[in-house]
């Protein structure tokens, strides 16, 4: 069931999808720019959006977010969950590596125990994916199993293919919406072959590799290996803006807020780049900036894979293209001291 | 693939958002040291009291609702009931805002969380309890079980050390397993005060002294890690295989439920895959990250 849009008719079909879902685009908030909630008619983000700065994990494991709130009377408490909005959401442009990354978190998520605040809005959320034409020099998800075009991990694909986008239905979920859509036409063999041609057109376009190949046990062999650890993170400055940025990254804190007798638990984001993070009162595992950064490089590349059989990077790129020192994941990857 | 063994890890059924804490009362208070307390608590919920149940290693996570949550050991052995036992350190602002609770005050737990000490595998072994300060906590959750199930076990040696005497925790413990002839329990101090008449000595040191024998035995270390990383080598002098040394490890935690992130140890958390350990599994990363 593939289909065809104009991109000139984009806005109808947003607001069609309106009716159901509350919509979400790439959006300019300030100096950045993320997925925010669709004001009903503007679509100028097709003509600037490559890659939203803040990743899409945030719709679902916002940077703040509410857990409980309590009520405290006399020597009392009456704890409360937050009231579900229940709305279904859809979002639309992701990313094919950001999309991937939402499956990579749904994994921590649901291991063991279930963290219900991320599920419950994953489960509400269709994600409408859209094929990169014009990736960024930072970009290498071609290494990581994925690629510009990548519809592994969407309800819907669309394809650049000119004036049209080719529109796929990739899931169950994909499906029944775009069959309740109107206004769509059936692709062609041609539109097809041209969706073909664009995504190798794509695909060639990322030219920044990592070489993944006994990663988990390379990164091991040096893990001991402080001299390395510490010429290659010299510049870091622990901003944590990798880490935040990073759109499998999932840590996060708990805090407390007690006002009168009004008071809330809620989680943030936190960051393993920051030396707080481990900070215990007599002793701190990693009060090291070259051990916190290990970690962040270890985790992705050594730790998730042992657990998840995934390595928790996809190549968006955006430690490289936000990190303020220029600091680069990839060359650490090319560079490690491997002992055999 | 380097290979780790992880097949403790334990799938765990939760009912409702595993984040909400039941609310407990606090039932008595014991001063430990100037710096340690026991709380004795139970579940305000009637129900809950008889359905909560828990193994010896086990945590939970304790909140001073306002102020903050904190993980600590369960220090009660499952085979007394009535009540649970955790014991708090004043060091931060949690445990600050715990040592502040009176009798009756309400706190949130929420919990059993992680591994426990594997039972089966200790028994018919000869045990060798090693502790440091308040490093006794999660042990004792295990003594008294074995004490609880004594023709299980064969030999319990006990070396018990703290900072000075008046840093000795679970002093009552101390006096009934002395007294228990199938014990030996040797308790030091780093330095004595004039009415100490015990030895002197660091941990790791008194453990060379004695010298138990790592024929069928498994060690049982829980203490700062300082402590820990010293004890490790004694032990590996003394004959003991790293699958035979057993400890029970604590790190900044904040979810316990292997979510948060910061309590790794390589690619195991401390909160989910432990705390128990047995040394084969993390002496990978312990010489630097732990
Ligand atoms: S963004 Fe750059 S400077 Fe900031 S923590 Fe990451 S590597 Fe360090
Ligand atoms: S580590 Fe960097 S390239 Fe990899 S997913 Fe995170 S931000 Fe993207
Ligand atoms: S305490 Fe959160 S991952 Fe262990």
């Amino acid at each position: 069931m593939t289909k065809k849009i104009n991109k000139r008719d984009i806005g109808k079909l947003l607001t069609q999808w309106n009716q159901e879902f509350a919509i979400f685009v790439p959006s300019k908030e300030g100096d950045t720019t993320k997925m925010t909630s669709w004001d009903g008619k503007d679509v100028s983000f097709l003509d600037w959006y490559r890659n939203t700065v803040i990743p899409p994990k945030a719709s679902f494991f916002p940077p703040l977010e509410e857990m409980f709130h309590f009520q405290k009377n006399k020597g009392s408490y009456d704890l409360e969950l937050p009231a579900s909005d229940g709305q279904k959401k859809l979002i639309f442009g992701i990313r094919p590596c950001d999309a991937k990354a939402l499956a990579i978190l749904d994994m921590i998520f649901k291991d063991a125990y279930e963290d219900p605040y991320y599920l419950s809005k994953r489960e509400n959320t269709v994600l409408v994916g859209l094929g990169c034409t014009n990736p960024y020099d930072s970009c290498f998800c071609t290494s990581l199993g994925s690629n510009p075009s990548d519809s592994a991990n969407v309800d819907i694909m669309l394809t650049d293919i000119g004036d049209q986008f080719l529109m796929e239905a990739i899931t169950d979920k994909g499906k029944s919406l775009i069959a309740n859509t109107s206004g769509l036409d059936d692709a062609t063999e041609a539109d097809e072959a041209r969706a073909k041609e664009a995504q190798e057109t794509s695909y060639r376009k990322v030219t920044k590799r990592v070489d993944t190949k006994d990663i988990e046990e390379r990164l091991l062999s040096c893990f001991e290996d402080q001299d390395y650890w510490e010429k290659v993170t010299a510049k870091c400055i622990s901003c944590g803006i990798c880490t935040f940025l990073c759109p499998t990254c999932y840590c996060f804190d708990i805090n407390d807020e007690l006002v009168k007798r009004q008071g809330v638990r809620f989680r943030s984001w936190d960051s393993c780049a920051l030396p707080i993070y481990t900070k215990m009162p007599m002793e701190n595992p990693r009060e090291e900036k070259w051990q916190r950064v290990r970690q962040k490089v270890c985790h992705k590349y050594e730790f998730y894979p042992m657990n998840f059989d995934v390595i928790a990077c996809t190549g968006c790129g955006r430690c490289i293209r936000q990190c303020p020192v220029n600091w680069d994941i990839t060359q650490i990857l090319a560079s490690l001291p491997v002992k055999v | 693939m380097p290979v780790i063994d992880i097949s403790h890890r334990k799938k765990f059924l939760a009912k409702g958002n595993v984040y909400l804490p039941h609310i407990v009362v606090i039932e008595k208070i014991i001063d430990e040291t100037p710096t340690v307390r026991t709380f004795h608590f139970n579940f305000k919920d009637e129900k809950l009291r008889k359905e909560f149940t828990f193994e010896s290693g086990q945590f939970a996570e304790f909140s001073v609702f306002g102020i903050g949550e904190a993980p600590f050991c369960i220090s009660s052995s499952p085979t007394r009931s009535g009540h649970l036992e955790f014991a708090v350190q004043r060091v931060g602002r949690v445990t600050n805002a715990l040592h502040r609770l009176g009798v009756g005050a309400e706190i949130g737990c929420r919990g059993p969380y992680g591994n426990s000490f594997p039972l089966d595998f200790l028994q018919s072994k000869n045990l060798v309890f090693i502790a440091g300060g308040i490093g006794l906590a999660p042990l004792r959750a295990l003594i008294w079980n074995v004490i609880d199930n004594r023709d299980k076990y064969k030999n319990i040696d006990i070396i018990y050390g703290a900072r000075s005497p008046a840093d000795l925790c679970f002093r009552y413990d101390l006096d009934s397993w002395n007294k228990d002839k199938t014990v030996n329990i040797v308790t030091t101090v780093d330095k004595g005060d004039e009415s100490w008449t015990g030895r002197e000595g660091f941990v790791p040191q008194v453990l060379e002294q004695v010298a138990p024998s790592a024929t069928k035995a498994v060690a049982i270390v829980c203490g700062p890690p300082i402590m820990i990383r010293f004890t490790f080598p004694v032990l590996e002098k003394l004959g003991f295989t790293p699958k035979q040394v057993i400890t029970t490890l604590e790190k900044r935690m904040k979810c316990g439920i292997g979510k948060c992130g910061r309590c790794n140890i390589g690619n195991l958390y401390v909160c989910r895959d432990g705390p128990v350990f047995s040394y084969a599994q993390i002496k990978n990363f312990i010489s630097s990250e732990y």
